[in-house]
């Protein structure tokens, strides 16, 4: 299987902080790859270095063979990389499909001049963003919320519409920021098998996960950071045995 | 048309409804750049003042024909937008808008220095060729064009910066363009308005398009509802009518807009018919009138 994603010694700092440190991640296609770590580890600032949001201090971060992290964020997600956050950023007064639609943007075209003049060109597009918008939702089993407000959504919906979102822009890597936090038990579950069926679309999903539980059927590796440093990289099983995760997870003292 | 008019509304009512019509189309367009795209812009008179002056000089100093003139004076308001956008539309929130206020300042003080446009004393001589029959007609188009930018894949780009730039960023949408291309739009229909205007007025003065008359437009979308085109239509009329017919009102004008400003803000930031969809709310009626009929029938 080919490498799709190669974060190579990375390194960004704010100030006098080294929020990820000369990292080096290689992400297989077609895998579940988790990134777990204490928070503050610097997981949210990889995706944001991968997505585009921050430049590197140092380092290339590599897709499909190529350098992309001198692209602004709209020409990676085109370049198909996309993601979730942390912190829900939903278009909260937009409907749900518009939402979704929205994430179709990069895979569609139309100016103003086509809003304008509406052309049956411009209608069968728009026609076809609604149809793709209403299968991502049914995929996130949304489909019956799609005319009301993202922002009246439950909290566990608005975090399964930002991913029918990011996946509306057809993706070949989908970032998911913590997306199980929050939730309980049944819908983390219900979670895990959406994410099951995602990466049987061929997507390679890229997890950050507080929740070590969580990713340990999930993902194929697991890598552990701290610092913004890795201190172990595995199997689920390997990982869990290894005293420096156990050290960063439950402290010294413990250990 | 117009003279057909009076036979049954006087001529000040005339004039009042061209007013209002023109502040519309105006406030129309500020509503794209603020209410739609979400960019808070303090100097929206100033672009009035490039489509007034180009359109206004093009008759009177050129001779040229009042429509074509009309449409240049909203093409050149579009290009200072586009061009003003570049470097300030990077800018967020407060820093645009005391970008766009200064902005404003700087084309008063430009209009008051040059000559072809009369400097200080102002321009005069315009010729009367807006009619409340061509206003009606752009205030339609302009309705229409707003509709079906709003409702399209761009208009939904515009949305989202609006909710949220970097969200938007990341779902593939290049912010800067699409600002830049909003703020074209907005100021092209505030040109339009001022070429409308000068023509109406027949006479400009650069100290007409200040940031009192800015703050006023945006009065107008705001009581309204941000972002909603029925709601900056009827903000723009209820507060285009209501100093002519209410003397208090008139006298302090200024003072009720800002309070008005302060009281939404605290009561209902969205504006009168902000977060209102009407088309929703039709169709929610229609449905409710459907589903009652059975147990009419009961
Ligand atoms: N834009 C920023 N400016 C300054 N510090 C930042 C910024 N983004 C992240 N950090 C810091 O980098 C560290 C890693 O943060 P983050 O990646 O959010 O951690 P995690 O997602 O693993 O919990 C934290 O100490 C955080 O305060
Ligand atoms: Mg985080």
């Amino acid at each position: 299987m080919s490498e799709l994603l190669k974060i190579d010694n990375v390194t960004i700092n704010f100030g006098g902080l080294t929020a990820v440190d000369s990292l080096n991640m290689t992400l297989t296609e077609g895998n579940i790859r988790a990134l777990i770590g204490p928070n503050g580890a610097g997981k949210s600032t990889i995706f944001n270095l991968v997505t585009g949001i921050y430049t590197p201090s140092k380092g290339r971060i590599i897709f499909r063979g190529q350098i992309i992290n001198k692209l602004p964020p709209h020409k990676i997600t085109g370049r198909g990389i996309a993601r979730t956050f942390q912190n829900i950023r939903l278009f909260s007064e937009l409907s749900v499909i518009d939402n979704v639609k929205i994430g179709y943007h990069c895979r569609s075209r139309g100016s103003f001049i086509d809003a304008l003049l509406r052309s049956p060109a411009i209608k069968r597009e728009e026609a076809h963003t609604h149809e793709r918008a209403l299968t991502c939702l049914a995929l996130m089993e949304l489909a019956d919320k799609a005319e009301e407000v993202a922002g009246n959504l439950s909290y566990g919906e608005q975090r399964r519409l930002e991913i029918a979102r990011a996946l509306a822009t057809n993706p070949a890597l989908l970032c998911l920021d913590e997306p199980a936090a929050g939730m309980n038990p049944i819908e983390k579950e219900k979670l895990a098998n959406i994410i099951r069926k995602i990466k049987e679309m061929g997507i390679t999903i890229f997890l950050v996960e507080h929740d070590m539980k969580f990713v340990m059927n999930l993902a194929e590796k697991v890598t552990v950071l701290d610092y913004g440093k890795i201190i172990a990289s595995g199997t689920p099983a390997e990982v869990q045995r290894n005293p420096a995760v156990i050290e960063a997870y439950l402290g010294k003292e413990v250990v | 048309m117009d003279s057909l008019l009076t036979n049954y509304i006087s001529p000040y009512y005339i004039k009042i409804f061209t007013l209002v019509g023109i502040y519309i189309i105006i406030a129309l367009g500020l509503n794209f750049i603020s209410g739609v795209t979400g960019q808070l812009s303090f100097g929206h008179a100033a672009f009035v003042s490039i489509g007034a002056y180009t359109a206004a000089i093009l008759t009177t100093r050129l001779q040229l024909p009042f429509l074509p003139s009309l449409l240049v004076g909203g093409l050149l308001a579009a290009v200072v937008g586009i061009l003003l956008g570049f470097p300030i539309l990077r800018l967020t929130g407060d820093y645009l808008g005391i970008a766009t206020l200064g902005f404003g300042e700087i084309v008063i003080v430009v209009f008051q220095n040059m000559d072809i446009t009369g400097g200080t004393i102002g321009l005069s001589g315009i010729a009367k060729n807006t009619s409340l029959s061509l206003v009606v007609l752009v205030v339609i188009f302009t309705i229409w064009s707003m509709y079906r930018l709003e409702n399209s894949r761009f208009g939904r780009a515009l949305m989202a910066i609006r909710e949220d730039e970097i969200a938007a960023n990341v779902m593939g949408i290049n912010i800067t363009a699409y600002k830049i291309q909003a703020f074209g739009i907005g100021t092209f229909f505030a040109g339009i308005g001022g070429g409308l205007y000068a023509h109406m007025i027949q006479y400009l003065n650069p100290t007409d398009f200040g940031f009192s008359r800015s703050f006023e437009y945006l009065t107008f979308v705001v009581l309204g509802g941000l972002g909603s085109i029925p709601g900056t239509i009827l903000g723009t009329t209820v507060l285009t009518l209501a100093p002519e017919f209410l003397r208090f009102v008139a006298e302090y004008r200024m003072m009720i807009y800002g309070a008005l400003m302060v009281i939404m803000m605290i009561f209902r930031p969205r504006g009168l018919l902000g977060g209102v969809n009407l088309s929703k709310k039709i169709r929610a009626l229609k449905n409710k009138k459907k589903t009652t009929i059975p147990s009419d029938a009961r």
